[in-house]
C-alpha cells in the first residue's frame, strides 16, 4: 500500500508488482483497467471524492494513451492475402475442367469455378436477389469413380464433365415478400444464357434452391 | 455485389461446397485475421503469413465447425494458436515495421514521426509480453472482447485471462513510461 499522502509521481514504482492498493485502500490493477478501458471519468462515489485515485487515473490514462492511440489505428489488409488464399484453396478442392473443346487453333478449358461464377453473377443481377453463390455439381454423366475420388480427398470438390455440358447449383438468399417462384425461374434463365453466351457451353442445368428469405 | 446475410447463412453454404460463400467470409474476416496476428507478432509479413495459414485452415476445418459460437470467434481461436506456434517456433522478431502504414494525412512530417515512434514504441511493448498476457491485452484491448470471449478463444478460464491482462497491463504501463 503506498503511504497516505504520497503523490503519485513515480507511476514504475507504484505497478512495480508489490504494490497493490493504493493509500486509500482503491485496488490499482482495478483502477488500472478502469483507466484503459477509457472510463477513467466514471468515477465511482469514492473516486469523485479520493484525491490519490484521480491522481492514478490521470497518471494511468496518460500512459495509456499511446495504446489506445495504435488500437484506433486502421490496419489496411495486404492486396494478396485475398488471392493468396483463394489460390491455396483452388488447389485443395482439386477443381476439374468443366469444358474442353477443341478448336483450329487449339483447345478451350474454363474451369468449373468461373462456371459458377458467371451463373452466381447472372443470379445477382435478378430484382428480388439478395444473396446467390454457385459451385458446380456433380453431373450424373460424369464418372462417379473420378467424382467419389475427388470427394474423398477433399469433401468440398466438384466434379465436372468434360464437353460443353455443365450442371450448377446456385443457392439463393431472397428478399422477403418477393414472388419466389419467379425469382427462380427468372435465375434460371439469365444464369443459362450467360453461360451458353460468355461460356460457350450447349447443355445447361442451373439448379436452384432458395434457402433463405431477407427481411 | 456485397451480400447481406449473415455470416452463419455464409458458413453453411460454405460447409456445401459454395467456394464463393467461404470467399465472402474471408472478405469480411480477413482483415480480422491479418489485423490480430500483426498485433500479435509485430511484423507485416509473419502477419500475412498467418493469417493466411488461419483462413486456409479454417477453410479445411469447415466441415467440423458446429457454429456453437460465431465464425469470428472460431477465427479469433485459429488465429491465436497459429500466432503462438510460430512464436514458439522462433525467436521475437527484429523488425518491427510498422511506419508504412500510420501516416496520417494533413499531418506535419514532425507529427508523423512522432506518431511513428510512439507507435513503434507500442508495438515493441506489445511484441514483448510473454505470450498468453500479449494475448489476453490485444484481443481486450485492441480488439475490444470481453474477457469471457477471450477465455472462450484461449481456452482458458475467466479468472486466469483477468490474471494475464492485470499483469500485462501493469508491464505494459512501466515499459511505456520507461520509453517517454
Amino acid at each position: 500500500m503506498t503511504d497516505p499522502g504520497q503523490p503519485v509521481d513515480d507511476i514504475r514504482q507504484l505497478l512495480n508488482g508489490s504494490t497493490r492498493h493504493l493509500a486509500c485502500g482503491a485496488d490499482i490493477d482495478e483502477l488500472l483497467e478502469q483507466a484503459a478501458d477509457g472510463h477513467a471519468g466514471q468515477l465511482t462515489e469514492h473516486q469523485s471524492h479520493c484525491a490519490h485515485c484521480q491522481a492514478a487515473f490521470q497518471e494511468f490514462s496518460r500512459v495509456w494513451e499511446p495504446v489506445r492511440l495504435l488500437a484506433a489505428e486502421h490496419v489496411a489488409v495486404p492486396a494478396t492475402l485475398k488471392t493468396a488464399v483463394a489460390s491455396q484453396i483452388r488447389k485443395l478442392i482439386a477443381d476439374v475442367w468443366y469444358t474442353f473443346h477443341l478448336s483450329d487453333a487449339g483447345a478451350i478449358s474454363i474451369a468449373a469455378r468461373v462456371v459458377a461464377t458467371i451463373a452466381r453473377e447472372a443470379a445477382r443481377t435478378v430484382p428480388g436477389v439478395r444473396a446467390a453463390f454457385g459451385r458446380s455439381a456433380h453431373n450424373t454423366t460424369a464418372d462417379p469413380a473420378e467424382g467419389a475420388a475427388l470427394r474423398q480427398h477433399h469433401p468440398h470438390a466438384a466434379a465436372g464433365v468434360l464437353g460443353r455440358t455443365a450442371v450448377v447449383d446456385l443457392a439463393i438468399a431472397a428478399e422477403y415478400g418477393s414472388q419466389l417462384e419467379a425469382i427462380a425461374r427468372e435465375v434460371q434463365r439469365r444464369a443459362i444464357a450467360d453461360l451458353r453466351a460468355k461460356a460457350g457451353l450447349r447443355d445447361v442445368t442451373v439448379n436452384v434452391t432458395i434457402d433463405d428469405v431477407i427481411t | 455485389m456485397g451480400t447481406d446475410v449473415d455470416d452463419g447463412y455464409l458458413v453453411r453454404r460454405a460447409q456445401e461446397g459454395y467456394v464463393d460463400a467461404y470467399a465472402e467470409l474471408v472478405d469480411r474476416h480477413g482483415q480480422l485475421a491479418y489485423r490480430v496476428a500483426l498485433r500479435l507478432l509485430g511484423n507485416h509479413q509473419d502477419a500475412e503469413d498467418v493469417a493466411q495459414e488461419a483462413l486456409v485452415t479454417a477453410w479445411q476445418q469447415l466441415p467440423r465447425f458446429k457454429a456453437r459460437s460465431s465464425f469470428s470467434t472460431w477465427l479469433y481461436q485459429i488465429v491465436t494458436r497459429k500466432t503462438l506456434n510460430r512464436i514458439t517456433r522462433s525467436r521475437p522478431t527484429e523488425s518491427l515495421d510498422l511506419l508504412g502504414d500510420v501516416s496520417k494525412a494533413g499531418e506535419e512530417p514532425g507529427q508523423q514521426t512522432e506518431r511513428n515512434l510512439t507507435i513503434d514504441a507500442v508495438t515493441d511493448a506489445v511484441a514483448a509480453l510473454p505470450p498468453p498476457q500479449r494475448i489476453a491485452i490485444v484481443l481486450r484491448h485492441f480488439e475490444g472482447l470481453s474477457n469471457a470471449e477471450i477465455a472462450r478463444i484461449t481456452g482458458g478460464t475467466i479468472p486466469a485471462v483477468r490474471s494475464h491482462l492485470f499483469r500485462g497491463r501493469r508491464t505494459l504501463s512501466q515499459t511505456l513510461e520507461q520509453w517517454r
